[in-house]
């Protein structure tokens, strides 16, 4: 390890930690551009910074349209959430506990729908639904939307199953509990922070999805189709002001779910 | 063991694979069905026909799929050259805060690409800030026209869209690299950049393949980004395809379109997977 050790000091690696600065600083700059921006006490998104204001969000909540969109956009990832954390979960220990042998095809098949550009999910369902005339609504959004989500919740619960020890679940067994109460009482509060951090992670997902929404909604419009049809009639600061928020929404769901992912594979590989 | 192993598997995978088949697999086969089908009289009819797919060939598609391609590989390389030192330095340089860091890099692919496209209409505008910056340095005496609505737009949003993307893979396969191997080469006389060009970087490519694969797909089949930064000047295959299930009403000719974008992702993706593992371990 000697020769790589000591490098602290060493101008690669300063080169190496500037370039990942500036990387980061690319990454994050735009964000912050729309933060700041959002709070400036002027009508029009241009530097000079004109002073500070919360006008912007002041008008947000007033905006009685945003408001019914953030109520939708929550019940969309409120089901997506529910329905792809328990769908994904509960593929995830099917695969682990009897088809191990297949893991690897069963997985790859899992996450063919991330492989997908969204836009062609998105009118996949679009043909489908025409086919059946099926009437489009927030129900049929869902959906779609389970559909993108789930690979995610299968990908990271499938990697805290893998450093899972069998003994647990034979110890059960053995004192005579059944398939489901295991299942129930055994992995699952074991799989908690793995759970959690799939759930948090199609919330996210969902919660920011605007091309699987176009084509799939009906006469309802969420948050992302809001700020979407907004941009088309021109960048005004109140779309600043929602776009803060949604960055907020997710930046906290990200964080948390994160810690949690991050939580469960320290566990998984102890 | 339990009594009935089947029908507790059947309990487990019968609905995620129910729910996959219903509103993945199925809409996907829809698609391909209309793309066969004609638009007769503003009515969708079930009419066999390859009419769609030679469309495909006028010169209008043919441009537009180059500039696609064109700028989903451009997304790609940059993607790759910004992102490779990023991740060998997360994996091989860093000790201490390492996975805060790696958390740093990705926490933006969690945020609404909607919003970071956006983003760049603040950024890239005549009266942007870039421009702003530019003119206050005397870098121009007036704004730079082509920062929005061109090519130049759509590849720095899609780059700063999906560059987190390609480093997750690589970072992942070059921190399991064993330490071992880059000692026997500079043991036996490998300088910094021979240890790279001929151990790290063919070990790596496995992590390439994935990551490049990661950033090609969504920007070919790319909607938001392209029709909001690209304009007139830079339409891409998405806003095509949209545009058949919007506007035109025309979705078999849309359907075939999308499948033929399909069909090239995975033409590529199959390829970078052939190609892209390290020699000798074939």
């Amino acid at each position: 390890m000697s020769a790589y050790s000591n490098r602290r000091y060493d101008p690669v690696t300063i080169l190496f930690a500037a370039w990942f600065w500036l990387v980061l600083a690319f990454l994050f700059a735009p964000l912050v551009v729309v933060v700041v921006f959002s709070f400036n006490d002027s009508e029009i998104s241009m530097l000079p910074f004109k002073g500070f204001t919360l006008r912007w969000y002041e008008q947000m909540f007033a905006n009685d349209d945003l408001r019914t969109s953030l109520v939708n956009s929550l019940i969309v990832s409120g089901f997506t959430v529910v329905i792809s954390t328990s769908l994904g979960v509960s593929a995830a220990y099917g695969i682990h506990r009897y088809a191990s042998g297949m893991r690897t095809i069963l997985n790859s098949a899992a996450i063919m729908p991330i492989m997908v550009p969204r836009l062609i999910l998105g009118i996949a369902l679009l043909t489908f639904f025409n086919l059946f005339q099926a009437h489009l609504s927030l129900a049929t959004v869902v959906f779609g939307h389970v559909v993108f989500t789930l690979p995610y919740v299968v990908l990271i619960v499938s990697a805290r199953l893998v450093g899972f020890n069998p003994a647990l679940e034979e110890a059960a067994r053995d004192l005579g509990a059944g398939t489901f109460t295991v299942f129930w009482r055994i992995v699952l509060p074991l799989l908690r922070p793995a759970i959690v951090g799939g759930a948090l992670l199609s919330f996210t997902l969902s919660f920011d999805e605007v091309v699987v929404t176009f084509f799939t909604t009906g006469t309802d419009n969420t948050l992302p189709m809001m700020i979407w049809s907004m941009l088309r009639f021109g960048i005004t600061p109140e779309i600043n002001a929602v776009a803060t928020f949604t960055i907020l929404i997710s930046g906290l769901a990200a964080v948390t779910a994160e810690l949690m992912i991050r939580r469960s594979q320290k566990a998984g590989a102890g | 063991m339990e009594r009935r192993p089947i029908l507790s598997a059947l309990g487990f995978l019968a609905l995620p694979n129910a729910w996959l088949i219903a509103f993945f697999v199925l809409p996907m086969a829809t698609m391909v069905l209309y793309s066969f089908w004609q638009v007769i009289d503003y009515n969708i009819v079930a009419e066999f026909t390859f009419r769609n797919y030679q469309r495909l060939t006028q010169d209008l598609y043919v441009t537009v799929f180059w500039r696609t391609m064109k700028i989903s590989i451009y997304v790609t390389v940059i993607s790759l050259l910004i992102g490779y030192p990023v991740a060998y330095y997360l994996a091989r340089h860093v000790k201490r805060f390492r996975l805060t860091l790696l958390m740093l890099i990705i926490l933006p692919l969690w945020t609404s690409y909607l919003v970071r496209t956006y983003a760049w209409m603040l950024l890239l505008g005549t009266n942007g800030v870039i421009n702003k910056a530019l003119l206050a340095v005397g870098i121009v005496d007036e704004p730079v026209s082509w920062l929005l609505y061109s090519d130049f737009a759509v590849t720095v949003a899609l780059v700063h869209i999906y560059m987190p993307f390609l480093i997750l893979p690589l970072y992942a396969v070059l921190e399991k690299l064993d330490a071992s191997l880059f000692e026997a080469s500079r043991d036996l006389g490998g300088g910094r950049l021979r240890t790279f060009l001929y151990v790290t970087l063919p070990l790596s490519l496995p992590g390439v393949v994935t990551g490049c694969i990661f950033v090609f797909i969504p920007a070919m089949g790319s909607f938001v980004t392209p029709e909001l930064l690209g304009g007139t000047r830079s339409i891409l295959i998405g806003s095509i395809i949209a545009q058949q299930f919007g506007v035109t009403y025309d979705y078999p000719f849309g359907s075939a379109i999308a499948l033929f974008v399909m069909a090239i992702i995975l033409a590529f993706a199959a390829v970078a997977l052939r190609y892209g593992r390290p020699r000798g371990l074939r």
